[in-house]
């Protein structure tokens, strides 16, 4: 044991033989961790005020020796142990070691530990959250990482923010359980970016098969009321007893009324890029974002619509020819007030705008396209009908200007480059990995080359990440396939006359190489959903560094935030595959229904009464009336 | 065949200024960003990897950090902020030091305090070295600055000047023949003729006076200024070895020796202060990093220049006093500067750049000659019709 650094004497006075418990309080820093020393002694003087502490002190935790901290224990004639450090619980062997020594009871040691309770460490967090860690710690109260709902009558209903794959999934579990859901969704129809794309990893299924089934469901499900268009504005109250207002934009189409017979839209004369499409396809300012869309109804987007920006001036085309009198242009956006028990956040993520890294030329050559871009493509409700094509330049009618579309019998690419790491793991974009973009480029190369055997596929990649079930094998598989692995990050993207070129080290053989390829796709990394940070301070829930939403706990606690009755699914917690993002909402869903159940038992007897009676039962007990 | 790896290599690096190299995770974008880097000789990647691994030998033999002027492309570039260029400009510094056999580099290098002792006490040394010599086998008055009777008389300077340059100019040529020994003589390189060097021979002329290879950088502006400061050193340089009895003739100087002479001050001072800005601005990759050295080398040069006009100056003004002095504190400037930069620091790369391209020629011609092709020689882009 090092010298002590620090030493603060306690406020009681030392009385030999008493009883009651004197606390040491030790704080355990690294050696030469001079940060954490000096953050912790002014922690150390707090703790030493603190009722029932003899002595409060830092301490550099290598080479313990309990020997000499039992002499250290004796003569400050402590019998009660307080550990605070970032994971105290490893030197809680030595110290109780060292109170048996002293003559003491090895099992009064108690830990206030910084690192294990979801912040990142003390370090990072506000000085009073460290401070009342130890106090909870000296006054022997166990700090539970998820606080206990105060309300009095709790509210079975759940608020479900985001329609992806993860608050469908939540949204679901809640529902077939019989409780009221509010699933909140900002785009014109649920589905998400999974509703996107073409086949999942590493299984190569249909993604549209797995999820327009779950999407069905939502829409049929009498205990789900599906709020397409909105967004949340404002939360107020707590766990049990949350108040929502929800700004819900009117679709000025009647859902009840429109059979989506599709004679408005063939009258609409505004065209503009689909969202849905990643703008590599077109749709008319009425329209309804896919053919699954869920709810299946038109709506019409008022930054496009004719009608909307003259102020009912011109056009209104749609509402003369729908048939059924559907279509109400003059509908107003209204703010809806919602009481909710608990709230699921599953707002996902947004792709990395391609354009901001410049050498890979993405918006200067027609035939770099991002992964979202691609998924559209090679999909057989894209605009090609699932061919993998070039562009082709073509004028456009209004404009005369030239732009470069995709047509379904288009010239086919004799080879793609497929770059990975784009704007992850790199710290002028994003520091982080964003975890799925391996197994998609790989899936990517699968189906370049299935679908155009012809072709010749190179995947530009720094590690290959393959670190889920099946995910290894999938790997090998694309190998065998034939596609070239290349082990480099590309460094730039040229066109010289009507040719690209891809120049990068292939760092295994130390050679730069150079490759004429006729379309690249850029394996673009994730980052959280823009709003983020507006919904983050309406919830009152922190968020990480990387802008994702911060868990209570990385291991124990991983969709609880810090308020209760707030619960986090998919990847608005961080980068997540399919299968996790679902896991996750199941699991969000769990936490929910726990306060939904046990709020219902509350009506007929305490849930401490209702944990007896089933003891009870267990033992074979005969049963209270 | 098995090489000696050496843990803490990339710790000494550190002294030497390069600090992030350990961030790299070997991606390989800095490379393909070079535009000077090509086979056989690809770097920066390649280089971080053999200091991560502390390949010393395979390092010190390596000729790649020379062919790097530091753009500070890749450091742009880089994904994990290793700062390539950085590491390529700790890794000459390195072997500035490896190259010197006498030791002095390493220290200087390693220890900010050694550096500006040995520079003060040469200082203190010349300083009173010269004013002893004024006064006991010079002209013994202060108050007398050109022809008889000058207290430092020009043709003494010049010897001294010549003695000084023979002895810095062979320290300089042993270190350049173990660079020689290192990076051509090991088992990795290809035994070249001795036509072969013959043959060659005008590269090193052709890059120690237009240094090409830098402009083929991106970005012209640091070439322009290292070209305008390497040319206004040289000219100094001549003017001082070889017209130095014209410069202190008297009360009339020959015209050549004045627009020469002032050409070349403004050169240097200009150049220098721009470097100066540069640094502590930190605008550019190539100047977000300086180096102890640095400052040093840019402080002698700008401390030289200015006594140097300053002494010319209070000449002109009739003031051969003051202009004695200011020669002497002159003289305590130029000759530490010489005798630390010229063979263990940052001059020496005078040397090693043209010696490197040189080299790094040789190599590919031996290759040519014995038939081996580098393999996977990139395919050119085509330029556009």
């Amino acid at each position: 044991m090092s010298k002590p650094a620090t030493t603060v004497g306690g406020s009681e006075s030392k009385k030999a033989g008493d009883a009651s418990p004197r606390i040491g309080v030790y704080f355990l820093y690294a050696a030469g961790d001079k940060a954490a020393a000096k953050k912790y002694r002014s922690v150390a003087e707090y703790a030493a005020n603190l009722p029932g502490v003899s002595v409060a002190r830092t301490m550099v935790s290598s080479s313990l020796n309990p020997a000499v901290l039992a002499r250290e224990l004796r003569k400050a004639k402590v019998n009660t142990v307080v550990l605070a450090s970032e994971h105290p619980g490893f030197f809680k062997p030595a110290f109780s070691q060292a109170l048996v020594l002293a003559g003491g009871d090895a099992t009064q040691v108690r830990l206030a530990s910084f690192g294990e309770r979801g912040d990142g460490g003390a370090l990072k967090q506000e000085e009073q959250r460290a401070q009342a860690l130890v106090a909870s710690a000296v006054q022997g109260i166990p700090f539970t990482p998820v606080p206990e709902t105060t309300a009095e009558s709790f509210n079975t209903a759940t608020l479900v923010i985001g329609g992806g794959v993860a608050g469908i999934q939540a949204a679901l579990e809640i529902a077939e359980s019989g409780h009221k859901v509010y699933l909140v969704e900002r785009t014109g129809t649920i589905g998400g970016r999974m509703a996107m794309f073409d086949k999942t990893f590493p299984t190569l299924d249909c993604a549209a098969c797995i999820l327009t089934p779950k999407m069905v469901a939502v829409g049929q499900s009498a205990n789900i009321e599906l709020l397409v268009l909105s967004e949340v504005e404002e939360v107020t109250g707590s766990a049990g007893a949350f108040k929502v207002k929800v700004l819900k934009h009117a679709t000025r189409v009647d859902a009840s009324a429109c059979v989506a017979c599709g004679d408005c839209a063939r009258f609409c004369p505004v065209t503009t890029a689909s969202e849905f499409d990643m703008g590599i396809a077109t749709r008319k300012g009425i329209f309804i974002p896919f053919p699954q869309a869920v709810p299946n109804t038109y709506m019409i987007d008022p930054t496009h619509c004719t009608w909307v920006l003259s102020d009912g001036k011109k056009c209104g085309a749609c509402a003369k020819k729908c048939s059924k009198g559907a279509v109400h242009l003059d509908a107003k956006d209204e703010v809806v007030e919602l009481a909710v028990g608990n709230i699921i956040v599953a707002t996902g993520y947004d792709m990395l705008d391609a354009g901001r890294i410049e050498r890979y030329g993405y918006g200067k050559y027609p035939n770099v396209l991002t992964s979202l871009e691609f998924e559209r493509l090679t999909n057989a409700s894209g605009p090609t009908g699932g061919k993998i094509v070039l562009k082709t330049k073509r004028q456009n009618k209004k404009t005369k200007a030239d732009e470069w579309i995709f047509e379904p019998d288009g010239p086919k690419p004799k080879s793609v480059a497929i770059i990975h790491c784009v704007g992850s793991r790199d710290e002028n974009y994003n520091a982080y990995c964003s975890r799925v973009c391996c197994m998609y480029s790989l899936k990517f190369a699968h189906l370049v080359r299935e679908k155009l055997p012809e072709a010749t596929c190179y995947e530009y990649y720094i590690d290959m990440r393959a670190f889920g079930k099946g995910y290894e094998e999938f790997h090998e598989r694309i190998r065998e396939e034939g596609v070239f692995l290349v082990r480099g990050r590309t460094a730039s993207v040229e066109e010289h006359g009507t040719q690209m070129y891809i120049h990068g080290e292939d760092t295994l053989t130390k050679h730069l190489i150079t490759m004429p390829v006729d379309m690249v796709l850029l394996s673009v990394g994730m980052q959280p959903s823009h709003g983020c940070a507006e919904l983050s301070e309406k919830l009152g829930i922190p968020r990480d560094g990387d802008g994702w939403f911060k868990e209570l706990d990385y291991n124990a606690e991983p969709n609880s935030t810090g308020r209760t009755g707030i619960y986090l699914a998919g990847v608005c917690q961080g980068p997540k595959d399919i299968p996790d993002t679902v896991a996750q909402a199941s699991s969000a869903a769990a936490h929910a229904l726990r306060y939904i159940v046990g709020a219902k038992d509350k009506d007929q007897e305490s849930l401490s009464n209702v944990a007896l009676q089933n003891t009870e039962e267990k033992a074979g007990l005969p049963a209270r009336s | 065949m098995a090489v000696r790896a050496n843990p803490n290599l990339i710790d000494d690096l550190e002294h030497f200024g390069a600090r992030d190299a350990i961030k790299c995770y070997q991606c390989g974008n800095c490379s393909a960003a070079c535009s000077h880097s090509d086979d056989p000789y690809v770097f920066p990647r390649k280089s971080l990897r053999l200091l991560q691994m502390g390949l010393e030998k395979p390092l010190r033999s390596a000729l790649d950090p020379w062919l790097c002027y530091y753009c500070g492309n890749c450091s742009e570039q880089c994904p994990r902020g290793a700062e390539p260029g950085e590491t390529m400009m700790g890794l000459r510094r390195w072997l500035t030091a490896e190259y010197d056999f006498t030791g002095i580099s390493r220290v200087l290098y390693r220890s900010w305090s050694s550096e500006l002792a040995a520079v003060l006490s040469l200082a203190a040394i010349t300083g009173l070295g010269f004013l002893g010599f004024g006064f006991l086998r010079g002209g013994g008055n202060l108050s007398v600055y050109d022809g008889p009777g000058a207290f430092l008389p020009a043709h003494a300077i010049h010897v001294f000047d010549w003695t000084m340059g023979i002895l810095l100019g062979l320290l300089l040529a042993i270190n350049c023949v173990r660079m020689w020994y290192f990076s051509m003589r090991n088992d990795q390189a290809l035994p070249v003729p001795f036509s072969m060097y013959v043959r060659y021979l005008a590269v090193l002329p052709l890059h120690f006076f237009t240094q090409k290879r830098f402009r083929e950088c991106e970005n012209k502006a640091p070439w322009a200024n290292h070209f305008v400061l390497m040319l206004s050193y040289l000219t100094m340089l001549t003017l001082i070895m070889v017209f130095l009895k014209d410069m202190q003739a008297g009360p009339k100087v020959n015209w050549y020796v004045h627009t020469f002479g002032y050409l070349s001050a403004i050169g240097l001072v200009t150049t220098s202060i721009l470097a100066v800005r540069g640094r502590l601005k930190k605008d550019e990759a190539y100047h977000k990093h300086s180096h102890e050295s640095d400052w040093m080398f840019l402080g002698l040069l700008l401390f030289v220049s200015i006594t140097g006009i300053v002494q010319h100056l209070l000449h002109r003004a009739g003031l051969p006093m003051a202009a004695n002095i200011t020669y002497v504190i002159h003289l305590m400037g130029v000759v530490p500067m010489l005798a630390l930069e010229v063979p263990f620091s940052k001059w020496s790369h005078l040397a090693y750049r043209p010696l490197a391209i040189y080299f790094s020629q040789l190599q590919q011609a031996a290759a040519q000659a014995k038939g081996v092709v580098p393999l996977g020689k990139p395919v050119r882009p085509q330029p556009a019709t």
